[in-house]
This record gives C-alpha cells, structure tokens and sequence, in this order.
C-alpha cells in the first residue's frame, strides 16, 4: 500500500524522513523530495537554469541526497544541504559545457550602471533577478538562495574570492534600487534623504 | 543597518518559493529513479553472487573435495570403532574396580579420543 506508507511518512519531521531513508527507505526520501523539490529547482531556475535544465540538475541533485544522506545530521536544514548539493552540479554542469567561462567574460563586458528601479512597485524576485548579470545572478542566488559562503561560492565557481565579493557587492546594489521595500518606501529614496 | 535589513529580507525573499504545479509528478520521477537504481544494484549483486557460486564449485569439483571426504569418512567410521572397542573396555574396567577414579579417566581418555577423531577429519579434510 504506496498510499499508506507516504500518509505515514506525511506526518514525520524532515529529520526523521532523513533517518528512514538512511535505511534504505525510498518511500519517505520521496516525502523529502515532495516537500523540497520545489525550492530546489526554483533556486536552479533562478541561478539561470532554463526550466528541463533545472529539473535535471535537481533529479541529479535528490538521487546524490540520497546517496550521501549518512552524511547529512541535521545540522542545517535538509533543503539547504540538497540546495548546495544542486547548485554544485549545476556550475558542475555549466563548466562542462563551457558556458561559464563564457559567462566571466561577458560579465566584464555588462554596462556598469545599475538599472533605474520603479520604486512604486513591488517586483517579483524573478523579475529583479533578471536585471542581474549571468554571473551576478549567479553568485547572488548561490548566497542568498542555495546558503553558500562567499568562499564555497567562490571555490565552485573558481573565481577568486574578490571578484565573487564584488559580483555579489553589484548585484544586491542592482536588487537593492529594483525591489520596492516591503512597508512601500523606496529604499534609494530613504537613502537618499539620510 | 539598512544593507543588513535588505540582506535578511533577500534571504526569506529566496525562501519563499513557490510550490510548483508538477511537485508530485516530480516527486515521482525521483522516486522512479530510486527504485530504478535500487533494481540494477540487486541485478548486480545477484548475478556476482551467481558467477562467484559457479567459480567455487568448479574449485570445488577440480580439488577432488568429495573423494577426500569420502577418505575422511572412512577414517573417522574405523576410529569410531576403535573408540567402542575402548569404551566396553572402560565398562570392563568399571566394572571391575567400581571406582570413581576409573570413570574420571574413563572420560578423560574419551575427550583426547573424540579430539584425535576431530583432529583428523580436520587434517583429512
């Protein structure tokens, strides 16, 4: 009884799923997968990832959780580590593909003047993330989004840690004047005023 | 302050994602890929388990194990008998003194026999 088994696996904590399936137990890995596959691939999407693309990654990215969950102790939470794991196997993937070099260069390349933002409105994330360089987006996404330290980002990307800093320093300047804040008053209005 | 306010705001901006419409379907393909794997792993122990049984066996039949445990078989028939032979032996002797100590060694000599057997469908072995 499939139907059964995920009821019973539904109403466990994220740490016990994670001790069941360091058993063996598919069943409540794929409780852990229904709870976080969202998050997963929405961080890969917004790293850049085109929608299959992502999927992809994050099916590769469960499949190695599951591989490796001994290794998981509950320390972080368990989409955190699944979010690192993917956004590794992604710029694992991008190397491969060559594309991230492609990416460095043409960041050197991006205009220097951060998009004028629209105080008024409350953009999407999404939406503001676009604004962002490939390998802004990037870095910003693997700090703010998959949890990793400027120098884990770093190392993954193999950038040296400065260049990471600043890309990360741009990109919040670019979110910064594009996202509305959250009590509706500009941010680049209350700095300019103090 | 402020930057660190926009920094904690980005965070939970970054949390809070969106369930996705095909979540399950996803979870699925997932689940899919598990017992796909799980599958082709027990495949790979069976047939290793398979090959490594045929390769004992034909060590087995080349060494001429079952002729020499038939010849330990033998042997350990014919100390047997000799092992009865010293037993109504024993019960002679018992009988005759009615001791404790003649049964004492009665048993002792009984433990270095059966050890002499063992030790030898060992060797013979």
């Amino acid at each position: 009884m499939p139907g059964a088994r995920h009821s019973r696996f539904a109403s466990l904590h994220d740490v016990e799923l994670c001790t069941h399936a360091a058993t063996g137990e598919r069943r409540a890995f794929g409780e852990l997968v229904r709870r976080h596959g969202s998050a997963v691939r929405g961080v890969l999407r917004r790293m850049g990832a085109q929608a299959a693309e992502a999927d992809d990654v994050a099916q590769d990215a469960f499949l190695t959780a599951f591989e490796r969950i001994a290794e998981f102790r509950g320390e972080g939470t368990f989409a955190g580590w699944v979010k690192k794991i993917a956004a590794r196997l992604y710029l694992r993937r991008l190397h491969r593909d060559r594309k991230l070099g492609a990416m460095t260069a043409e960041a050197i390349e991006e205009e220097a003047d951060p998009p004028r933002g629209d105080a008024d409105a409350t953009i999407d994330l999404e939406e503001a993330l676009k604004v962002l360089g490939s390998v802004e987006r990037l870095c910003v996404t693997m700090c703010f989004g998959a949890g990793l330290s400027h120098s884990e980002a770093a190392e993954a990307l193999n950038l040296p840690l400065g260049t990471v800093k600043s890309h990360v320093k741009r990109g919040l300047d670019k979110l910064r004047t594009r996202l509305a804040p959250e009590n509706g008053v500009a941010l680049e209005g209350r700095r300019g005023n103090g | 302050m402020a930057e660190l306010e926009f920094e904690r705001r980005l965070e939970r901006l970054f949390a809070e994602s969106r369930e996705l419409p095909d979540a399950g379907l996803f979870a699925e393909r997932v689940e899919r890929r598990l017992d796909a794997g799980w599958t082709a792993r027990r495949w790979l122990i069976g047939a290793a388990g398979v090959v490594g049984g045929v390769i004992g066996a034909s060590q087995l039949m080349m060494t001429n194990l079952f002729q020499r445990v038939e010849t330990a078989g033998d042997s350990a028939r014919l100390l047997s008998s000799s092992f009865v032979h010293v037993s109504t032996g024993a019960d002679w002797v018992a009988a005759v003194s009615n001791g404790g100590t003649v049964v004492w060694v009665a048993a002792g000599l009984a433990v270095l026999m059966m050890g002499f057997v063992l030790t030898r469908v060992i060797g013979e072995i």
